[in-house]
């Protein structure tokens, strides 16, 4: 238990949620992308988040019961979201279907919002708690002085 | 007679102690914002403490022999209890952990420790003034 975990800890959630960050930025700038490398059009993308310790091996041997409980996140993986494409009918278009359709991304504009909304917020309070730490840390010092 | 040291000090630095253990707890929640089945943890102490130091409502542990023990507090031994939260707790489906709670926890956390900062820093100031002007 000291000031390091903390930082430690906000910093594992500051970058899990830039990661998710990432992640709503490229659904949305893929929402029109109707060719992949695997084909097909754009398959929406989620993280998966999960806890992690966030102590290495040697200190969590040192550690008590009660540090162990202190728990960091990590991004368990980028997921594909198997909702089906949106068909829509363009003939005209290179990438119709012989029926017309063209299938796009089924990308939730008001959805990806929301997320990345939350996100922010998330990232906020975790910065949130590294200056309240900090100003802990800066408070201790002045018991010297 | 209660000294400034060590007992003053010894408690207001387990009392510093516990409070960065729950500023740690708070980032960890934070963290933990958004990962599923996460139940948000606790630490709590203020009561356990007030009745290892007597100072709860329940009055001073009685001695009635001459051979009882007087019971003396001890910074060392002295843990809080932690504890996770009974279920996640979910909104729409999806688990969070409350955001207004812990932002609220974590600022009256972090001015009790300034207070208790100021406390030690008070008690150093008043033993040197002792020391200096007790000599002349």
């Amino acid at each position: 238990m000291d000031y390091m975990t903390a930082f430690d800890i906000a910093a594992s959630g500051m970058s899990a949620e830039r990661t998710s960050m990432n992640v709503i930025s490229m659904n949305l700038a893929n929402s029109k992308t109707t060719k992949t490398a695997t084909g097909g059009p754009y398959q929406r993308k989620a993280v998966a988040i999960s806890q992690a310790s966030v102590a290495s091996p040697f200190a969590s041997a040192m550690n008590s019961a009660m540090d162990e409980q202190l728990r960091g996140v990590k991004v368990a993986g980028i997921v594909t979201d198997n909702r089906p494409p949106r068909m829509v009918y363009e003939p005209g278009s290179p990438d119709a279907d012989k029926n017309g359709y063209v299938s796009y991304p089924d990308i939730n504009m008001v959805e990806e919002m929301t997320n990345m909304i939350t996100t922010s917020r998330s990232y906020e309070a975790n910065v949130a708690s590294v200056n309240n730490v900090k100003s802990m840390y800066n408070k201790a010092l002045t018991i010297g002085s | 007679m209660k000294s400034y040291l060590p007992e003053n000090l010894d408690l207001t630095a387990k009392v510093l102690d516990l409070q960065m253990q729950r500023q740690n707890l708070v980032a960890a929640n934070l963290a933990n914002i958004k990962t599923p089945q996460y139940r948000p943890k606790r630490i709590e102490f203020e009561q356990e403490l007030q009745s290892a130091l007597n100072t709860d409502g329940q009055g001073k542990l009685t001695l009635t022999s001459a051979n009882h023990m007087p019971q003396a507090f001890s910074a060392d031994k002295f843990e809080g209890n932690m504890f996770a939260e009974f279920k996640p707790r979910v909104i729409y489906g999806q688990d969070s952990v409350d955001l207004d709670k812990e932002m609220a926890l974590m600022a009256k956390n972090s001015l009790m420790y300034n207070t208790m900062t100021t406390v030690v820093k008070k008690d150093f100031d008043n033993i040197s003034k002792v020391l200096a002007d007790g000599g002349r």
